[in-house]
């Protein structure tokens, strides 16, 4: 299951939503933010994650929801007094300000579905590898060790239960006692194979040189074409930053949001930016649509009026 | 080949050759490796040609998926990106690793993790390969599979092995030369038929345990014959060959009628059927809601005095099988019946589950306390039971300590105590050398004499023919046969005793060398 963007070599991905995040915080701008929601959402729908969209949207927009309604009540800059709560003041900038901080969660929540879903543990620690080698391989170990130990707690649970250490039964000191005593068990059993563990990695060489790294990502042509793009794209909002464009004042005073030659241009990359891998995942889905029409495209002219074997089936 | 048993040195002296794992202590002499001492090769040239596998598949695996463990070697001694991905396709390509490349480890069967390991031990092109057990916790066809590409190795690349085994039916027809190691000693060296006949002479009667089936056959019907040595058997093929030979030489072919004679003495006292101690009634079993069923229907019932054998495949649910039985799973259909006012005992295939505390004695205490014994009687109680499972030495020493077996004998005890009228025992014979074995089951029918009834799952079918009362298959989640051996495995064509697939000609009924035995001794007596 894995094609389109989520083919792609892990630094497109790591360009991508390091840019997003980046924007995501720097561009407070509500058309910028609603663009880059409105794109990562379209990206998982047509990655068939809709479900997994949906399913937390409860949950983040009551996270950010609370943010739009807490902020004015907390905060009270601003000129225009819009109606007194509690004889406090609630002022329009409070609110818009509270408004668009929930645009800001909404974005950082789906950028981290959309990144979940396309940056998997061997792609980051493939990044991660890079920068920090010993490091990444004592975290790969690590990872390995939480789904062992779940199993491993899981089966002496089901035993030391016989002999009546039961962490679920009892008395809070009882039961914190028997827990304990489960972890220990636990922590003898898999010390123990730890030294196996390292026997077996001594064996194979480990730390007689300096490591090198087997990888099985690769850095095609396209790959770098995109990173081409995703890097221009991105470096001109961000020029655009410098300048002050792309920001929407709202404190002390709001002021009238302009939207000139420059912010235009701005935006215009800003959405190239956002969309590109849009385009991949719709390139892939429109080629496997287009090729179930035509069945296998075939350098050998099919001839009409025989009764070949794909004609048949159709 | 290295045999020995268990304790007498041979994992020691594997690591003697294998430099980064030499243990620690005071050593004399030198080994060499290609004339230059092992001690003064570069550390790149001493990881590399010699590559060495252990006992335990879970616990050599470093990183958590298939490419990246083969990967871990090579990335060890810094090989180029292109070195290593041609080295790992074409590893992957031999042992058809190539499904599994992106799954993770904890995915794979233990016989598919030990082949990992090998395969990343391989992909460092060793010239000399080292094996401490490396079956022993795999199941017999997963072992065979192992044992063959072991085989394969040897032949297609001549690579140099060397196994300790306790698997001796298949790895010693295929072994170069064999060495025997007693406390630390060599005791014989030689080739597998000079082997065997060493082991003919009557002083080394002990070694036959070592031996092969077939040969074992061979040297208890005729011991004083001089054969040349390439007439000695081996595997089952040469044994059932030689067996014809011998058949047709003279000697009066045992009538079968003989052999059901003498299996009926044997087991008359079992043949009265009481009422069951511990039935499953259409048990339905799933581990999920949306999981496949384990169990389906099950009925299987356990009555008093016997050793009931549970056999099956891998994954065919034999553990959950005993989990449903002794009421540590529950079933979502169906029901368990234990008859009134008694226990079941489970022990599970790993001992290390059921000890928590640091000696051996303190282990039995705490149990004893939990069982609702008084201190005053809990103690003859515990004396009682380290006599019987022989723990006295070892009452101070912390669990982890101990040998397999020792620890395997420490947790029955534990279950001991609870006095349960009836145990049920998770693939008690897996990893223990035969001597073990045999005291292993002396130990079973002592219990059984002291009326307590026994359920077993296992592989062994070497062992379920010799000392099972029933035996019962688990197929597809119900117990497809069931019968006392001698019915149940002579109407089995492959799923038998070796013996049995040697003397099936002759006598369809047999199950092990004794079986034969009687039934030649009693012709024998007609004349």
């Amino acid at each position: 299951m894995s094609s389109g963007f989520r083919a792609m070599h892990p630094a497109v991905a790591l360009l991508y939503y390091g840019g997003l995040m980046l924007f995501a915080a720097l561009l407070f701008h509500p058309l910028f933010l609603v663009t880059e929601i409105a794109g990562l959402a379209g990206l998982l729908l047509l990655q068939g994650q809709g479900r997994q969209l949906l399913r937390g949207l409860p949950f983040y927009l009551l996270m950010a929801g609370s943010v739009a309604v807490l902020n004015p009540l907390f905060s009270h800059r601003g000129a225009h007094i819009l109606f007194y709560f509690w004889d406090q003041p609630v002022t329009l900038e409070a609110v818009l300000y509270g408004l668009m901080m929930m645009l800001v969660l909404l974005t950082i929540f789906i950028i981290f579905i959309s990144y979940n879903y396309t940056v998997t543990t061997d792609k980051f620690m493939y990044l991660f590898a890079a920068a920090a080698p010993k490091t990444a391989l004592l975290t790969l170990m690590a990872l390995r060790f939480v789904p062992l130990f779940q199993r491993r707690l899981r089966q002496i649970t089901l035993i030391q239960r016989l002999r009546g250490i039961d962490a679920g039964q009892g008395s809070l000191r009882k039961r914190m006692q028997d827990g304990m005593t489960l972890l220990k068990v636990l922590l003898t059993w898999s010390l123990e194979e730890a030294l196996q563990t390292g026997d077996s990695m001594k064996a194979r060489g480990y730390g007689i040189r300096k490591r090198s790294t087997y990888s099985i990502f690769k850095l095609d042509r396209l790959d770098k074409g995109i990173l081409l793009v995703l890097t221009v794209s991105g470096l001109i909002p961000l020029l655009g930053w410098l300048q002050g464009y792309g920001i929407l004042e709202i404190y002390p005073r709001m002021k009238p949001m302009e939207f000139g030659g420059g912010e235009v241009v701005m935006y215009i990359s800003f959405c190239l930016f956002v969309l590109t891998p849009l385009g991949l995942e719709g390139k892939e889905k429109w080629l496997w649509r287009s090729s179930r029409q035509s069945a296998y495209p075939s350098v050998i002219p099919e001839k009409s009026g025989t009764r070949s074997m794909s004609s048949h089936s159709q | 080949m290295l045999l020995g048993p268990s304790g007498c040195g041979k994992t020691t002296l594997l690591r003697h050759l294998k430099r980064e794992l030499t243990p620690v202590g005071t050593g004399s002499g030198m080994i060499c490796y290609k004339g230059q001492p092992l001690a003064e090769l570069p550390a790149e040239k001493a990881a590399g040609d010699i590559g060495m596998v252990f006992q335990n598949p879970d616990a050599q695996i470093v990183m958590d998926t298939v490419w990246h463990e083969l990967a871990f070697a090579m990335e060890n001694l810094g090989y180029p990106p292109s070195v290593m991905r041609s080295r790992l396709a074409e590893m992957a390509g031999l042992f058809g690793l190539e499904p599994l490349l992106y799954k993770s480890v904890h995915e794979l069967s233990g016989g598919q993790k030990q082949l990992l390991n090998l395969a990343s031990v391989l992909l460092l092109q060793p010239k000399l390969l080292l094996l401490d057990e490396p079956t022993s916790q795999l199941d017999p066809v997963a072992a065979r599979e192992f044992i063959q590409t072991l085989h394969r190795l040897n032949e297609e690349m001549s690579m140099t092995i060397i196994i300790s085994e306790h698997r001796l039916e298949e790895v010693l027809p295929l072994a170069d030369r064999v060495l025997l190691l007693e406390d630390g000693v060599l005791q014989a060296s030689g080739s597998p038929r000079e082997f065997v006949r060493g082991a003919g002479d009557v002083r080394q009667a002990a070694r036959r345990a070592y031996l092969p089936t077939a040969s074992r056959l061979f040297l208890a019907l005729s011991p004083e014959e001089e054969l040349p040595l390439e007439a000695i058997p081996l595997t089952v093929r040469e044994g059932k060959r030689w067996l014809q030979a011998y058949a047709a030489s003279g000697q009066e072919v045992p009538a079968a009628g003989n052999l059901q004679h003498a299996a009926a003495v044997g087991q008359a006292n079992s043949s009265v059927p009481a009422a069951p101690l511990l039935g499953a009634r259409e048990v339905t079993f799933r581990y999920e809601k949306d999981g496949p069923e384990v169990l389906r229907k099950l009925n299987l019932s356990l009555y008093q005095g016997e050793l009931l054998a549970i056999l099956g495949g891998n994954g065919a649910g034999k553990s959950t099988l005993l989990q449903v039985l002794s009421g540590l799973a529950k079933p979502q259909r169906g029901k368990v019946d234990l008859a009134k006012g008694i226990t079941t005992g489970y022990l599970a295939q790993n001992p290390l589950l059921y000890f928590s505390f640091d000696t051996v004695i303190e282990e039995l205490r705490h149990m004893a306390s939990v069982a609702g014994l008084h201190s005053e009687t809990a103690q003859p109680e515990i004396d009682r039971l380290l006599e019987v499972f022989q723990l006295q030495q070892v009452l101070e020493s912390h669990p982890h300590d101990l040998s397999g077996g020792q620890q395997q004998k420490l947790a029955l005890a534990m279950i001991m105590l609870l006095k349960p009228a009836v145990l049920l025992l998770d693939e008690p014979t897996k990893g223990l050398d035969p001597e073990a074995k045999s005291r292993f089951a002396g130990l079973l029918g002592q219990l059984l004499d002291q009326g307590i009834s026994i359920g077993i799952v296992t592989h062994d079918v070497e062992f379920a023919a010799r000392y099972a009362s029933r035996c019962a298959l688990l197929f597809d989640g119900s117990i497809t046969a069931e019968g006392r051996p001698s019915e149940f495995f002579s109407s089995n064509y492959f799923y038998t005793t070796a013996v049995n697939r040697m003397v099936r000609d002759i006598l369809p009924q047999a199950l092990t060398i004794e079986d034969v035995m009687a039934a030649w001794h009693v012709s024998a007596f007609r004349l």
